[in-house]
């Protein structure tokens, strides 16, 4: 009886390692496209409300979903308030956001380098400069989701019947 | 120094600004940040270095230099980390921020078809710190008045930059917009509708559209708009019975000052010049003045902290111009290398207001083509 028990408990717990895993998976595009949008948005704040930027990111973070939403209201909150050990320029308040942040999502290190350039030159020059910059890294952005859809498509599958075959390995193996 | 002014330094720069003596702090005028250049301060007409610890030194090698990233965490917080959002201030050269404190810019200028587009790699910074003086107003208010109509005569207050122009309009457009006529016959004529237009939000210094200095209670402010055309629109749509404006200078503001004279409105103005030689010799002053569109100049001077004012009527003005500069001013030799205008002017003036003014030499004007912008600058 016992040994049922913990027969079950092993293929549960592999079988939900491998969803977890392939929900990462789905995951990672999904969230690109949502940093996109928010790109875009930016992009429009910049260009025709010449909103300033703590605003702006402080919208952008209503629009889009967690946990972008919360490293936006991040970013917007350390601007709007003024304290030295969130920094005091875009570019400091920006990467210690993004540090805090990224292990919340889904996202790598491809997209995070490129987020990070951008918020070096942030707020920091005239509008259509801006502009470019956001097209710079939505740009990269794209190259990353199209790579990161490829992932999906060859790994969620398989990483979830993975996890629960693995798991039966293992049962197998003890018995 | 209010709070709210410390609030626009990064807190580097403000520690060391917040630790200045007391005395200094309360008469500020100027806080001089230069990039690794050493931080200067102007308070009650006097200047001064300050160390890192806050404390003054006349020697400028002691004084305390504000590095890189100091001066680009103050150019982040002056706009609000948003420096695509303030590119029409860039390209005039300043930034007004909440308070009405002025932040005039100094960096590598950008040009685009030979005009300047804006600045980049700024690495100076002038703030020019705003004070409200109610009272100032009281003083020349009821020199001012025209006792026929029951309201001011069109007035131009002249003076050199820094004495204090535009804190005496802003207190004049409150004591009027208030009906504090500061005059016995005026006791009971009511307040004024005033049509502000503050193309520098330096008067009204508005934060979303909603004036920070009192203003009084019948006033109007068109923010940031430019002058000619901030004057039409308030005469279509605002009907103001007075119309304030900052520094006028160029040729299109004495077009939309003579429209508004004829529109029935009494304009009150303020302009860059050292005394009545002066005002004749700027183009478009001297073309307003010889019309006869002021009734009434007021010249200030200062010293120490002690502003002193001259009221003067049209009547006089012209007298005193037009015996003496009217016929010279088109028979000199423009590239005369001493202004005798400038020279009758001082050697006339017997008024103790005006010594402490003497020691300004005029620039050498050396050809028409340089002569043109000097009546075009109003900065």
């Amino acid at each position: 009886m016992l040994k049922f028990a913990g027969i079950l408990l092993v293929l549960f717990a592999g079988t939900m390692i491998g969803f977890l895993q392939a929900a990462k998976f789905a995951a990672r595009p999904r969230q690109i496209r949502e940093l996109l949008h928010a790109l875009q948005r930016l992009e429009t704040e910049i260009s025709y409300g010449q909103t300033y930027l703590p605003e702006a990111l402080m919208r952008i973070s209503r629009l889009v979903q967690q946990p972008l939403s919360a490293l936006f209201a991040n970013i917007a909150e350390a601007l709007m308030a003024d304290a030295a050990e969130s920094g005091e320029t875009v570019r400091e308040c920006w990467q210690r956001a993004i540090n805090a942040y990224w292990p919340s999502t889904a996202m790598k290190t491809a997209e995070k380098e490129a987020l990070l350039r951008l918020g070096s030159t942030l707020g920091g020059s005239g509008r259509e400069d801006q502009l470019k910059h956001i097209r710079l890294t939505a740009i990269q952005l794209q190259a990353e989701e199209s790579s990161a859809r490829d992932d999906q498509y060859r790994y969620e599958k398989l990483s979830r019947s993975l996890g629960m075959l693995g798991a039966a390995l293992v049962v197998i193996l003890m018995i | 120094m209010p709070q709210r002014l410390m609030e626009l330094f990064p807190t580097s720069l403000r520690q060391v600004l917040e630790r200045m003596p007391t005395e200094a702090r309360e008469v500020l005028e100027e806080i001089r940040i230069r990039e690794n250049r050493p931080l200067e301060i102007s308070f009650g007409s006097r200047y001064a270095f300050v160390r890192e610890d806050g404390t003054l030194t006349s020697s400028y090698r002691e004084a305390f230099l504000p590095g890189k990233e100091q001066c680009r965490a103050l150019l982040e917080r002056l706009t609000n980390h948003s420096i695509y959002a303030v590119e029409e201030e860039l390209r005039r050269g300043f930034i007004t921020v909440s308070g009405g404190h002025r932040i005039g810019l100094a960096g590598r200028t950008v040009l685009d078809k030979g005009v300047v587009s804006h600045l980049r790699d700024i690495a100076g910074f002038n703030v020019r710190i705003a004070r409200a003086r109610a009272g100032f107003g009281a003083q020349i208010l009821p020199d001012l008045l025209d006792f026929t109509a029951r309201t001011i005569r069109h007035t131009l207050i002249v003076s050199p930059p820094q004495q204090g122009k535009t804190t005496l309009i802003r207190d004049l457009v409150r004591c009027i917009s208030s009906g504090e006529w500061h005059h016995p016959a005026a006791r009971d004529w009511g307040s004024r509708k005033v049509g502000v237009v503050d193309e520098r939000s330096e008067i009204a210094a508005s934060e979303k559209g909603v004036p920070t200095f009192d203003l009084g209670p019948r006033c109007d402010v068109l923010d940031a708009c430019p002058k000619a055309e901030g004057i039409t629109m308030m005469i279509r749509s605002l009907s103001p019975e007075i119309i304030a404006v900052d520094e006028i200078g160029r040729p299109e503001d004495a077009e939309a000052i003579h429209e508004a004279i004829h529109a029935g409105v009494q304009v009150l103005a303020t302009a860059h010049a050292l005394d009545i030689g002066d005002v004749f010799a700027r183009p478009v002053l001297a073309k307003l003045a010889r019309d006869g569109v002021f009734g009434t100049y007021v010249f200030l001077s200062r010293t120490g902290d002690k502003v002193k004012h001259r009221v003067i009527s049209a009547e006089e003005a012209l007298e005193a111009t037009s015996r003496r500069f009217s016929r010279t001013i088109g028979a000199m030799p423009r590239d005369a290398p001493f202004d005798p205008i400038i020279a009758k002017a001082h050697a006339t003036s017997t008024s103790p207001t005006q010594v402490t003014v003497k020691a300004r030499q005029m620039p050498v004007i050396r050809s028409p083509a340089l002569q043109e912008p000097q009546g075009i600058d109003h900065a």
